[in-house]
């Protein structure tokens, strides 16, 4: 049973994924529904990202001890300067764990 | 030339490794997490092992463990897979004028393996056109699965000696990982404008509860960018005129 759900699912990332670049697809873009998309990546990823650092157990966390809004100040600032994404790992990471332990103990 | 050839295709296949090296590490501590939570909630080394190989999506995974695990019926598992998995539409939309015309074992294989991180390294203009930019997508969404599936397998093999790693924040990997992707990408006010309004929404869209929230957030952030874009473009318009 578990394996059959396991298929499904794969079934279902796949076809996410791969629905929009199938040729038969009745479905012309337009220079202006190219240019919309190019935002798609900041967008998405974005969305994704910010969540993670204020959002704790369903509720908003603008703490200023927040370990996540820290670091994430922090890989922010690197990455900016950088734009080096090890460096940008490098420095907040590490942060990231100290700020853990720090705040836990 | 044929030698050339083959030169130039390996050049390729180690250049997307390296572009992929960065997000291939980054991912380290969240497929650890999958694989040893597949462990502990009772899958089989086999379902475990199958979740990397055949889903290939790190959310979807660490989000129907659980929900298989609670014995939670098979139709609002595969629903709730389906809404994480709806960003990727847009991804698919995104590159489908790039890739519709090709074989199917191109769209078929850069499809499968379209994650966030592959579509983060295909942002440019000039990403997967000709058949070099498309080894070179091949090898680091290639070097990403590879390396998705062994950082499950070490996750799956030490998993009941591990704790429980749900709580650690594992996740800010994740988040610093996209905000490395993002940040040097934001080279202009509309870009700017699009981070900023996709941030905004997506936490409180979350609050909200709201399931598709991720991509409606998008959505409006991706209109705002380009609504931006196009007034500027209309400024500049009118600005070169009347000089």
């Amino acid at each position: 049973m578990t394996l059959l759900t396991i298929v499904l699912l794969a079934c279902i990332t796949f076809f996410s994924r791969y629905l929009f670049l199938h040729p038969k697809l009745p479905l012309r873009m337009g220079a202006k529904m190219t240019h919309f998309l190019s935002f798609s990546a900041p967008a998405v990823l974005t969305a994704i990202w910010v969540p993670i650092i204020f959002i704790k157990d369903n509720s908003f966390n603008s703490d200023l001890t927040n370990p996540y809004l820290i670091a994430a100040t922090v890989a922010i600032i690197t990455s900016y300067k950088s734009q080096n994404i090890y460096l940008t790992l490098g420095t907040s990471i590490p942060t990231f764990v100290v700020l853990q332990l720090l705040f836990k103990s | 030339m044929a030698l050339n050839r083959k030169q130039a295709y390996l050049k390729m296949i180690q250049k997307g490794f390296i572009a992929m090296l960065p997000l291939n590490l980054a991912v380290l501590p969240w497929g650890i997490l999958c694989g040893s939570l597949a462990i502990q909630r009772g899958f089989s080394v086999l379902e475990a092992i199958l979740m990397p190989v055949l889903i290939f999506a790190g959310a979807v995974q660490l989000v129907v463990i659980e929900l298989i695990n609670d014995n939670v019926p098979l139709a609002t598992i595969l629903f709730t897979a389906f809404i994480i998995s709806s960003r990727h539409f847009l991804y698919g939309l995104a590159l489908r004028d790039k890739l519709k015309n090709l074989p199917f074992r191109w769209r078929g294989s850069l499809g499968f393996l379209l994650t966030d991180e592959l579509f983060a390294l295909s942002g440019e203009s000039k990403s997967l056109q000709g058949k070099l930019k498309l080894v070179y997508a091949l090898s680091a969404g290639g070097s990403f699965y590879l390396c998705w599936l062994l950082w499950n397998i070490i996750g799956i093999t030490a998993g009941s000696y591990l704790p429980d790693l749900t709580n650690l924040g594992l996740d800010f990997a994740i988040a610093v990982t996209f905000i490395a992707l993002v940040v040097p990408t934001i080279t202009n006010l509309a870009v700017l404008i699009t981070v900023i309004v996709a941030g905004f929404f997506s936490v409180i869209l979350k609050l909200a509860n709201w399931e598709l929230g991720l991509v409606i957030s998008s959505l409006i952030a991706m209109f705002c960018g380009y609504i931006t874009a196009h007034k500027q473009t209309k400024l500049t318009i009118k600005r070169n005129r009347t000089l």
